[in-house]
């Protein structure tokens, strides 16, 4: 194997071009290949070096994310927390310190699992992809970003720099939750995200979506029914958005979970995560990561 | 209580696991060193019509690679129906099929891979039901032709036991109410943090093998018997032991390294994968079917019992011989019925093999035992923590095998633990508290000691117990330095090494302590009296009036009078040594009285028994079927407490075990009998993010026929009643008993 | 390919194959022991090191990564041979018994202490939930993590 180290963006795109995988923190690629799932490949290029990808900047026009920026940096990051909750949620809550310490959100983008816990917060929150290589820089929304477990719209030499998040418009909140049979450690079994935003008198919806984790090919958006836009987030809205969800869910049956159960879980999920946005979008405080201060995981 | 708040329990091992200096066996190398990797059969029933070495002996760096054709042809286990390597039928997926030793690990993988074997598949046996059926097919064609005169058995049927005891059929008629109930409980494994590493490395006709073994006397016997040894060519020594809980019980994989090393004529190392770990092992945790019925009276009595248990024993029987019947006193609990008969079968199947995972059989069938008792106290009406009052026995009563128990402490236990988590107490609608009460046996047996002064008065204490992390050989020390005077940190602690010590069971059955403690005040009495007689000599006192404390001898009402334990061993170094040893006195076992055993394990009338109640509060999310448990309170009759903090720790960490065991733990099988989640992603321990807060109480009972000072066994008896406590709170919050162990969310959500 | 890493303030020339993880080279490289292997996907934490003060599953971590970082294994905690105050608290609140997570458990709570000096025992359950002990019940690690946070000499 061939091992370099890039420290900018148009070293790893040269790597790249060469045939070299990018690396961040590695652990999907070393845990594949000690695992004996996958070979580790011919030639890796380091990018977890490169400052452009560390960073994140916010301006008037929302927040550009590095690829590189851990999970760690997401969660407590006071803007991400602040207007993009659902992404410090999801962050809060992959795996173990460690994990969030190395975890990039790029590097679990380009993964494409579709039990990635970002990627629900991501599509709701309209993010786009950039991504990159020697001879163009594109960028796509993230919703069109996965085409089934492992596999993406991005081509080989193509090098995810950024996230792009707009900017959030008043009002308007959002949440990450999903099931754990355990308060640590877990990978989702069946996740949901949800963003609303609130019409600027009073407290009727003028904007919502949703997006399910882990129960579909890759992670899915939910059609929520026109009418409910200019009414009032109440149960009866909440309870369509939850039989929206079952309905939208193709989950499989597999160890972690029965497809039957995934089903019925993602309407929860979806409902509380929904619930969850509502109230952020009013202005409560709901502590991050949702899924400990709220319900069956808090303390 | 040998260890106080005065002097505070510093485990003698501590600073080396706290540092990083501590070596475990997969941290020791030897030079040329080779490495081990086994090839498994993959499939859970197959009979081999091809095996061919030829593509990974040609590897090179490739040394060695066996198989049955290299080790002698001899049958082992508590029935004798396994080889070392499969030659003919393999019988579950980890079934060992050949071994290699290479220059290193890849390569000795990669050789693995070489490896060519056929199967001709062979029906799977994994339904216990089924696998009673006199048309199913057989895991051991030949099982009539194994030596195992000691047990009841028949084709499938591994192992027979039953409990009877006065007239079951008269009791049912009797009682005003008959209740019936249908558990299940899934298989669930030990995984201790430490994965196992064994090291062999010959010298002349001599094998010392480092192995992670909880029992090294046991796996010396194993080498011994499987590769035709006599005792004194193999000696095993255990480094630190990364814990054990059962599944690093018996003999396991030392004989095949020690045959590789021999093979290559190089020092040979396995370390085993976690997915091994899992998968390899003779030590699950069995699962079981458990049928029960109970008849009581009105006012609550119980008056009969009827029950039938199926038990996994998996594809081999490791030592699951004993299970039936301590499942069946497990079902019968620690409760005074007349009319009993519980019938009980090991039963063979094509998964990993069943063993001594802490406290065997007794988690699942106390947890099936007292969801069944919440369901009888439920059914006259009375508060389930007064139905067990009134039924369960106490000092003097005769339980079901007609044994007259002596002082105990359950009821006490049942009174501290519901007044400890203030049970009755008002509780948000989506919490409740179950209680279960539970027991288990303490196991006397041969334990030895040496203890010796040099002549600086330095103390060593040569002990064949093995420490698996409980902290029970590390409470020996205080144990002597409390007969002779001393410091603990005055003894150097030679310990897991069968070349230097005297036999010792091992860390299992929770018996360290118990015997090898009573070995060790043997010994320590010993030393003392030949202290007392040297320093009757040089002092010119009588020996009767010779105390030993502070480090000195003296005579009684002269302090004056006195010789440091220093002099005396520098005395003692010029002529008799001060050298003693210790053995634990054999404990009868008590003797059934108007009871019948049918294939009598001889684990139905118990020693010194220890009784625990467990009483937990739990939260239920009632959308998902997740339940958590915020707390629970515990109280332990396991006899005098030498070491208060190690037998908390104890309790704690048999409860998150126990938890663990109730909610997550489970192992799932694809249909062809292999395992789904042999990893700690797929199969969940409990996190620190989990753990709730355990409050623990001991109700401190001197017994005789106990251990050293009146203590019982301790580590396996936290492990019993936390999943029955916990099934019991939420039957509460879902108005009915999940009847399948573990008790995941999804199948909690399925019953509401 | 050689390379050089720095563990516990030292500099080791490696000489390893390219592929190797962190874990296999600190343990048979650099020789360093104390960070123990107990799975292969960041399920346990036994092989935690700290990166730049930053906990890392070391067994999915690649070695080359790790040039230029500052490395901290279980070895390095230790001052003048005393114990850091984890390690004494560890052992007198008996937080330890089979001792195979120890050091990743301590390496966890060293990294969770600089970043956050005063936890509540919420913060230390969360900060040390990547390290699976299978012996204690957790209860005495918390509290010997809240006796060191508390400076308590006792």
């Amino acid at each position: 194997m061939r091992f370099t180290k890039a420290e900018t963006v148009e070293e790893a795109l040269h790597a790249m071009a060469a045939g070299a995988r990018p690396i961040a923190g590695g652990s999907d690629l070393m845990v594949a290949a000690r695992q004996g799932k996958s070979p580790l490949p011919e030639s890796i290029v380091a990018i977890d070096r490169i400052p452009a990808l560390s960073r994140m900047d916010a301006d008037e026009r929302g927040m550009r994310i590095g690829a590189a920026v851990s999970h760690a940096q997401l969660e407590v990051d006071p803007r991400i927390v602040a207007d993009y909750t659902a992404l410090a949620d999801a962050a809060a809550l992959v795996g173990s310190p460690a994990t969030r310490h190395v975890g990039t959100i790029g590097g679990n983008i380009m993964n494409s699992s579709p039990a990635m816990d970002t990627g629900a917060p991501l599509v709701v929150l309209d993010g786009r992809v950039e991504l990159r290589s020697l001879d163009r820089t594109r960028q796509i929304d993230i919703s069109e970003m996965w085409t089934g477990p492992g596999q993406s719209v991005a081509a080989v030499d193509e090098l995810c720099t950024a996230i792009l998040l707009p900017e959030r418009a008043p009002r308007s909140g959002s949440g990450y939750v999903r099931l754990e049979y355990r308060r640590a450690m877990e990978i989702a079994v069946v996740g949901a995200a949800a963003s609303v935003t609130l019409a600027p008198d009073g407290d009727l919806l003028a904007a919502i979506s949703v997006a399910l984790t882990a129960v579909a090919p890759t992670i899915v958006s939910v059609e929520i029914p026109k009418e409910a836009i200019g009414r009032p987030v109440d149960d009866d809205l909440l309870d369509r958005i939850a039989v929206a969800a079952s309905e939208r869910a193709q989950p499989i049956s597999d160890v972690r979970a029965s497809a039957r159960y995934r089903k019925h879980i993602v309407g929860v999920m979806a409902r509380r995560a929904a619930a969850s946005a509502f109230g952020r979008a009013r202005g409560e405080t709901i502590g991050v990561p949702l899924n400990r201060t709220a319900g069956i995981g808090a303390p | 209580m040998v260890i106080s708040e005065s002097r505070p329990f510093l485990r003698a091992d501590g600073p080396d696991k706290v540092t990083g200096s501590g070596r475990y066996v997969a941290d020791i190398s030897l030079t040329g060193m080779a490495a081990a990797k086994f090839k498994y059969a993959g499939m859970a029933h197959g009979r081999i019509t091809k095996l061919d070495l030829e593509a990974a002996r040609s590897i090179p760096g490739v040394y060695a690679v066996l198989t049955h054709k290299d080790v002698p042809d001899v049958r082992f286990g508590a029935i004798p129906d396994r080889k070392l390597f499969a030659s003919d039928v393999v019988r579950f997926e980890g079934e060992v099929v050949a071994a290699v030793a290479a220059i290193d690990a890849a390569t000795a993988a990669r050789a693995v891979e070489a490896i060519v074997v056929e199967y001709e598949p062979l029906p799977i046996v994994d339904d216990l039901e089924a696998a009673l059926d006199e048309n199913s097919p057989l895991v051991h064609e030949s099982w009539a032709d194994y030596d195992a005169d000691h047990v009841v058995r028949d084709r499938n049927v591994a192992s027979f036991s039953s409990i009877e005891r006065g007239d079951v059929e008269a009791g049912m008629a009797e009682a005003d109410l008959v209740v019936t109930s249908r558990f299940e409980a899934d298989a669930s494994h030990a995984v201790p943090i430490e994965p196992r590493g064994i090291l062999a490395q010959w010298e002349g006709d001599r094998v010392t093998i480092w192995s992670s073994t909880q029992v090294p006397f046991q796996a010396r016997a194993g080498v011994c018997e499987t590769l035709g040894l006599a005792t004194n060519k193999v000696r095993i020594i255990v480094p630190h032991l990364g814990g054990g809980f059962g599944g690093k019980c018996g003999f396991h994989f030392e004989a095949h390294v020690a045959a590789l090393a021999r093979a290559v004529r190089r020092p040979v190392k396995l370390v085993f994968t976690r997915e091994e770990e899992f998968v390899a092992p003779d030590r699950r945790r069995e699962g079981m079917t458990i049928d029960v019925t109970s008849g009581i009276r009105r006012d609550g009595t119980l008056v009969a019992r009827r029950g039938r248990m199926l038990l996994d024993n998996g594809a081999y029987t490791a030592d699951a011989d004993f299970f039936p019947q301590l499942a069946a006193m497990h079902l019968a609990g620690p409760y005074k019925i007349p009319n009993v008969l519980i019938e009980s079968s090991l039963v063979y199947t094509n998964r990993q093999p069943s063993g001594s995972v802490r406290a065997p059989t007794a988690p699942q069938a106390c947890w099936a035992l007292e969801a069944h008792t919440d369901e009888l106290a439920d059914a006259v009406g009375m508060d389930p923590v007064a139905f067990r009052r009134l039924n369960a026995i106490d000092s003097g009563s005769v339980g079901v095998v007609g044994q007259t128990y002596g002082e105990i402490g359950l009821q006490q236990c049942i009174n501290a633990a519901v007044e400890e988590i203030e049970y009755g107490s008002d509780l948000p609608p989506d919490e409740a508290v179950g209680v279960a009460i539970g027991w288990w046996p303490s196991f006397p047996g041969p334990s030895g000691v040496y203890i010796k002064i040099d002549d600086d008065g330095a103390g060593q204490i040569i002990t064949g117990a093995q420490e698996c992390g409980t902290g029970a050989v590390m409470t020996i020390p205080h144990i002597v330095a409390d007969e002779l005077g001393m410091q603990p940190g005055d003894f150097e602690l030679i310990y897991q090494d069968t070349g230097a010590a005297p036999y010792d069971v091992g860390a299992t059955g929770s018996q360290t302590l118990l015997n090898n403690g009573r070995a060790a005040l043997a010994g320590a009495r010993e030393l003392a009296r030949q202290l007392k007689e040297l320093a009757a000599e040089h002092l010119e006192a009588s020996t009767e009036d010779i105390v030993l404390q502070s480090g000195e001898a003296s005579v009684v009402g002269s302090p004056a009078s006195s010789v440091s334990i220093v002099e005396l061993a520098a005395i003692a170094a010029d002529n008799n040594l001060l050298l003693a040893h210790g053995s634990s006195e054999v404990i009868e076992t008590p003797p059934l009285v108007g009871s019948t055993c049918v294939g009598d394990q001889g684990v139905a009338a118990w020693s010194a028994p220890q009784f625990s109640c467990h009483a937990v509060r739990v939260r239920l999310d009632r959308d998902t079927g997740v339940v958590r448990v915020l707390e629970v309170s515990t109280a332990h009759d396991s006899g005098t407490i030498i070491n208060p903090l190690g037998a908390t720790g104890q309790v704690e960490g048999g409860v998150l075990m126990g938890i663990g065991q109730a909610l997550t733990e489970g192992t799932r099988y694809d249909e062809d009998g292999r395992q789904l989640n042999a990893g700690l992603l797929e199969y969940k321990l409990q996190t620190i993010a989990d753990a709730p807060t355990i409050a623990t109480r001991f109700i401190e009972i001197d017994t005789p026929d106990a251990g050293p000072h009146g203590a019982k066994g301790l580590a396996e008896a936290p492990n019993v009643a936390t999943a029955g406590a916990i099934a019991n709170a939420i039957a509460k919050l879902v108005g009915h008993p999940i009847r399948r162990l573990p008790m995941t969310a999804e199948r909690v959500w399925e019953t509401l | 390919m050689t390379y050089i890493l720095t563990v516990n303030g030292t500099d080791y020339p490696v000489d390893a194959d390219v592929t190797r993880n962190l874990l296999s080279v600190i343990r048979e490289v650099v020789g360093l022991t104390g960070t123990k292997e107990g799975c292969d996907d960041c399920e346990c934490g036994a092989c935690m090191v700290l990166l730049d003060g930053r906990p890392v599953n070391s067994c999915s971590y690649l070695a080359v990564q790790a040039q230029g970082c500052a490395i901290t294994t279980i070895e390095g905690l230790q001052s003048d041979g005393d114990l850091h105050p984890l390690q004494r608290h560890m052992l007198e609140s008996g937080a330890v018994q089979c001792g195979f997570c120890t050091p990743g458990m301590i390496v966890s709570a060293r990294a969770l202490l600089d970043a956050n000096p005063d936890p509540d025992d919420e913060d230390i359950r969360i900060g040390l939930s990547g390290n699976l002990c299978r012996c204690t019940g957790y209860a005495r690690i918390i509290e010997a993590v809240r006796k060191t946070a508390a400076g308590d000499s006792g």
